[in-house]
């Protein structure tokens, strides 16, 4: 992989960063008709619109509150909370390390999950195995975040009271029941990954198991379990970074949701009591940073790519 | 329309996604009719019962019959969801197909904005557009409308061009077809097949989206009887009743399971080659 | 001592809708040394009795008969038994190298897993082997040839290395599934050398499958032709060419393009103005994209076309050799407006800029016909309203029927759609299209490379009938130099992109060519033997 690409993607993810940041900006501080009225309500006093209009500098021209604003992010400066008085970014990021915990726990089980019966399936196919596997991501990609977590909750919590409902508990504190307090989390998330990965993986997998070049490996008399695990599954599971990739902007959407059921303070929460406080800040922040971290984990997963698959060679 | 049906019912996702669809088509025309009771009926002494020959589903916490709770409100979950999905999609054919057709720099920069703005998911892009367009199912619709948008113009461009390398769009060119002739009457019906299929399927997601909108409080209001938000109403009774919560939930499952269904058994039907 | 021996082998397929029928009564036998031609068209079954013998059918395949390799029944044969038959006593030579290889490994890891596999070496001692069995097979730098992957290696390199690794082994029996159809003609050459070579050294017995009659006569002691899951005919390559029983042989070996047997005679008065004229025609292709313009680079442009000038005469027929990436392709669009090109080009006189000069007299006259028909004829449209779009734009009261008719089609199939037709049908339907609007010059674009030869010569026998009745000019483009030396009154050589020799036939067939790459082209494709039939 050239430095030419390499430098191609970060242009990219900077470009990527600064439309987001427009469009951020746009729907929540431009598009209001009056933001302030937005922001305070309609009973509030023409002495508080004009104060919010001085500290957030609504009378300034568009494109000078967008630089002022942008100008700050970039030096890592999200503002003050409307909410709580405090710094933005310190309470975000924090969130957003939480979120990541949770994230990185479902896409580890999904991985653990999907990967195998996504290869079972496609191994098995038209047999009952393949039937139950498809049957089972059918259901999954169409249960929405909120009835999947009602569900395991209502199995786990409430009938067979195997694992606290909702809290959090920081892992540094107790490790053991933190873990237990993230474990239906996980669950719930990782529901609607495990059911995309695991079809995808074997749609993958059985395209490659029909090429000719897995022909040819079979009729070279190598073993089933060679031409698997080394002429297929490589094959297959190369396109797999890319959408466990994708997904990661899905995954983030669930988050909020799951975040707001099991109250966990992660980003998601932050965002959502931002928004119903209108708290303009913390919504701006929130919403960058997400997609921040989407197109990161994006570019990642691009160069990770990059480098493993011999034929991406231009710059 | 009826070579359509036919080709359909082949296969077994066409023919159960079909049969569920026809379904719920007929209870979002005839829902009210159906209903037992009215969607707003109190019964407050016969609050959180269980499924009986009275209650066919059960009673809520103001004793408001789920069944017909559902019934009514599958108008809101499933023709608003449609209805999002539907204006995503032409937004998205638009700007898709015009990219497709500047082609060039044009498309290259246009697509890469897209995919800068699919950077935000989409039930963040559907809480931002909520909160600047205030509560209610209108701002949901618009919203999610909005936030698909950007998916389907990529899939409308892929397709297009696609479509576009094909020698009988060279062989138009050649034999000196006007431009509108070559989208409209070339392009255009290899290009729809494909579209009415991603279509059906974003129904499913948009369904979903829009049931987690009013779930999060912020797309359909009380007392409407969305699907979303009757399973938020009855999270504070799950331990009183879990029907009041198992019923919707499902029900929102159902319609997406379905769509889904239907996607996949019409990307079979459709495709002119076999 | 016979090593592949094939009794009375029957293969159908269960479908849903009933009993296919693919391979009937095969008998056949291989002797060691020998090499076998089995000669079949599409559809007829000569690849399902390649898998037959490799034991890789689906499951809905019933089997009746018997194969055995050396005397061992190998339909008995439990699956471990099987994998350890294949490679090491059967090989396979696939098609196409550039999937028959894993992009994901390299070279050498493929070339030293089946000596590791079947031959108990270490990967140290097999990958030493594989340099060696790479050297064999003509490689260039075989070390550094192990260690490439496929998409670093050209389609002669990679073959090569199938080649070798199908040898590799030292198997008593390879398979070669028409292992140069998708080479180009001068590697394809080399190729099949490499191959006599081999077979001739180590004496193993071949099942050379193939479309291809002439390259067949070439390679193969004995023939066998497959006509729609049955052996039509069967004996040694002498007995079979001269003397054929079977009709569908003889109509076969008819179908075979031979540059002696012209198709057209007379030539074009060369007096006349020419119908059309190019001058230093070039076209480039190539973008900067949108980051690295943004970065002041420009990206190197690639010619499809350079300084190409040529001329048509009215009625002639120009034929257009050359290999893939040669731009013969690029030539074609260029004069029907679909690439932006440099330089003059005169219709009947008139001067043509681009695209925009093209207007309704130069399209009736100038048609174009594509080389793959499922991609040139819309699948949503019935026959009728592809036909009807030129008489419309152009005029004329042919009734589509009479249109059909013309292409020897019968008229129901006005209300089919291309998917219900076959390749050949489809090209028919492609052909009444172009010649709706009564054209001057009609540009076939490798009209026939896609199709069995008998169907080619049918193809080919309704091009020259239409030429002869309307007189109008074809500029005909095949990499097919056989063909094309039946069919032509002028012949030009294309090579990257540039015209490198335009010579009449009369001068090829008195003087030779003139450039060196023609030469070359034509000793690769040296036409079969002189047959008596």
């Amino acid at each position: 992989m050239s430095p030419g690409y390499l430098a191609k993607r970060l242009a990219l993810i900077v470009y990527t960063l600064f439309v987001v940041s427009l469009v951020v900006f746009a729907i929540t501080q431009v598009l209001p008709a009056d933001a302030a009225v937005m922001l305070l309500g309609e009973n509030a006093t023409p002495d508080a619109l004009a104060a919010i209009r001085d500290k957030l500098g609504l009378d300034q021209p568009v494109w000078q509150q967008y630089a002022r604003w942008l100008g700050g992010v970039v030096q890592g400066d999200f503002g003050v909370s409307l909410r709580t008085g405090q710094p933005v970014a310190p309470v975000m990021l924090e969130a957003l390390s939480r979120s990541l915990l949770l994230a990185l726990l479902s896409i580890g089980l999904m991985l653990m999950l999907a990967v195998p019966l996504g290869i079972l399936a496609a191994i098995r196919r038209g047999r009952l195995a393949d039937l139950m596997v498809s049957i089972v991501s059918y259901v999954g990609v169409s249960l929405p975040e909120f009835v999947t977590a009602t569900m395991i909750v209502l199995l786990l919590a409430d009938w067979l009271k195997l694992l606290p409902a909702t809290g959090y508990v920081p892992l540094t504190e107790n490790f053991w029941d933190g873990l237990a307090h993230l474990v239906l989390p996980m669950l719930t998330v990782s529901v609607i990954l495990i059911a995309h990965v695991s079809r995808m993986v074997r749609s993958e997998l059985v395209d490659v198991l029909h090429t000719d070049y897995v022909r040819a490996a079979r009729l070279k008399g190598l073993s089933r379990r060679t031409v698997l695990f080394r002429h297929a599954l490589p094959n297959a599971l190369l396109p797999t970074i890319t959408i466990v990739a994708l997904d990661v902007g899905y995954l983030l959407g669930g988050i909020i949701v799951v975040e707001e059921i099991f109250a966990l303070p992660g980003i998601g929460r932050h965002l959502i009591v931002a928004i119903q406080a209108r708290d303009l800040p913390s919504i701006q922040a929130g919403a960058l940073i997400m997609a921040a971290t989407y197109s990161v984990v994006n570019f990642l997963a691009d160069l990770a790519y990059a480098w493993i698959d011999k034929r991406i060679q231009y710059g | 329309m009826a070579e359509l049906l036919r080709r359909l019912l082949r296969s077994p996702q066409g023919a159960l996604g079909l049969a569920i669809v026809a379904l719920i088509l007929v209870i979002v025309t005839c829902g009210p009719w159906l209903a037992p009771y009215g969607p707003d009926t109190m019964a407050p002494r016969l609050r959180y019962r269980s499924p009986s020959a009275e209650f066919l589903l059960g009673t809520d916490q103001y004793g408001r019959d789920i069944l017909s709770r559902l019934l009514y409100g599958a108008r809101a979950t499933v023709t608003l969801a449609c209805l999002a999905t539907g204006l995503g999609t032409m937004a998205g054919a638009v700007i898709g197909t015009t990219s497709a057709f500047l082609g060039g720099r044009a498309d290259e920069a246009i697509m890469r904005t897209i995919d800068a703005i699919m950077s935000i998911p989409s039930l963040l892009f559907a809480l931002l557009i909520v909160n600047l367009l205030g509560k209610s199912s209108f701002s949901a619709v618009m919203a999610i409308g909005i936030a698909f948008t950007p998916g389907m113009a990529r899939v409308t461009r892929s397709v297009a061009l696609a479509v576009r390398k094909q020698d009988y769009i060279n062989a138009a060119i050649a034999r000196g077809e006007r431009g509108i002739y070559i989208v409209l009457r070339e392009m255009l019906p290899n290009v729809i097949a494909p579209i009415v299929v991603e279509m059906t399927i974003r129904v499913a997601f948009s369904v979903m989206l829009f049931a987690t909108l009013s779930f999060l409080g912020l797309g359909a209001q009380p007392p409407a009887s969305e699907w979303g938000l009757m399973v938020a109403e009855a999270r504070r009774f799950m331990h009183l009743s879990p029907w009041m919560i198992l019923w919707p939930a499902l029900a929102v499952a159902l319609v997406a399971i379905g769509f889904n269904l239907l996607g996949d058994g019409l990307r079979d039907a459709l495709n002119p080659r076999t | 001592m016979t090593v592949l021996d094939i009794k009375g082998y029957t293969l159908d397929y269960a479908t849903p809708t009933g009993t296919v029928r693919a391979l009937d009564s095969i008998d056949l036998a291989i002797e060691r040394g020998e090499v076998l031609g089995l000669v079949g068209e599409s559809g007829s079954g000569k690849t399902s009795l390649a898998w037959a013998i490799m034991r890789h059918l689906p499951a809905n395949a019933r089997e009746a008969g018997a194969i055995s390799l050396a005397g061992q029944s190998m339909m008995d044969a439990s699956e471990s038994q099987i994998g350890a038959i294949r490679g090491r006593r059967i090989g396979m030579v696939f098609q196409d190298p550039s999937t028959s290889l894993n992009p994901t490994l390299t070279l050498g890891q493929q070339i030293s897993e089946v000596l590791v596999r079947h031959h108990g070496l270490t990967r140290r001692q097999a990958w030493a082997e594989g340099e060696v069995m790479l050297g064999r097979v003509g490689l260039k730098q075989p070390a550094a040839m192990m260690q490439r992957y496929p998409h670093e290696a050209s389609g002669g390199e990679k073959q090569r290395v199938v080649i070798a690794t199908a040898f590799a082994c030292q198997p008593e029996c390879i398979l070669f599934d028409e292992p140069t159809t998708a080479l180009d003609v001068i590697t394809a050459r080399q190729i099949l050398d490499l191959f006599a070579d081999l077979q001739a050294e180590t004496a193993v017995a071949s099942l050379y499958i193939s479309h291809d009659l002439a390259l067949v006569s070439r390679v193969a002691d004995h023939v066998a032709v497959l006509h729609r899951g049955r052996l039509v005919e069967q004996g040694t390559v002498d007995t079979v060419f001269d003397a054929p029983r079977d009709d569908y042989t003889r109509r076969l070996l008819a179908a075979v393009p031979r540059p002696e047997r012209r198709l057209v005679t007379g030539a074009p008065s060369s007096d006349a103005r020419p119908l059309v004229e190019v001058d230093k025609l070039s076209v480039h292709y190539g973008r900067t994209g949108l980051l690295a313009a943004l970065a002041g680079r420009r990206t190197a442009q690639v010619a499809g076309n350079r300084d190409v000038s040529l001329a048509i005469q009215p009625g002639e027929i120009l034929g257009i050799v050359g290999e893939s990436g040669s731009g013969k392709s690029t030539l074609a669009r260029a004069l029907t407006g679909i690439n932006r090109f440099d330089g003059a080009v005169r219709f009947d006189g008139r001067r043509i800029a681009g695209a925009g000069d093209m207007d309704r007299p130069y399209r009736r006259d100038v048609q174009i016909i594509f080389q793959h028909p499922d991609s040139s004829l819309n699948p949503r449209q019935r026959v009728r309203e592809i036909l009807s779009r030129p008489l419309t734009l152009y005029g004329g009261e042919e009734r589509i029927e009479a249109l059909l008719e013309q292409v020897r089609l019968p008229a129901s199939f006005a209300d089919r759609f291309p998917h219900q037709l076959s390749g050949g049908e489809k090209q028919r339907v492609a052909i009444a299209r172009a010649f709706a609007s009564r054209p001057r010059l009609v540009i076939c674009d490798e009209i026939t490379s896609s199709l069995d030869v008998s169907v080619q010569a049918a193809v080919i026998e309704l091009l020259v009938d239409l030429q002869r009745r309307n007189g109008t000019a074809y500029l005909f483009i095949t990499h097919d130099l056989n063909l094309v030396r039946q069919l032509a009154h002028r012949i030009a050589v294309m090579y990257r992109g540039q015209l490198v020799e335009l010579i009449s036939i009369d001068d090829l067939a008195r003087s030779g060519p003139r450039h060196a790459y023609t030469r070359s082209l034509m000793d690769a494709v040296t036409p079969p033997r002189e047959y008596a039939s």
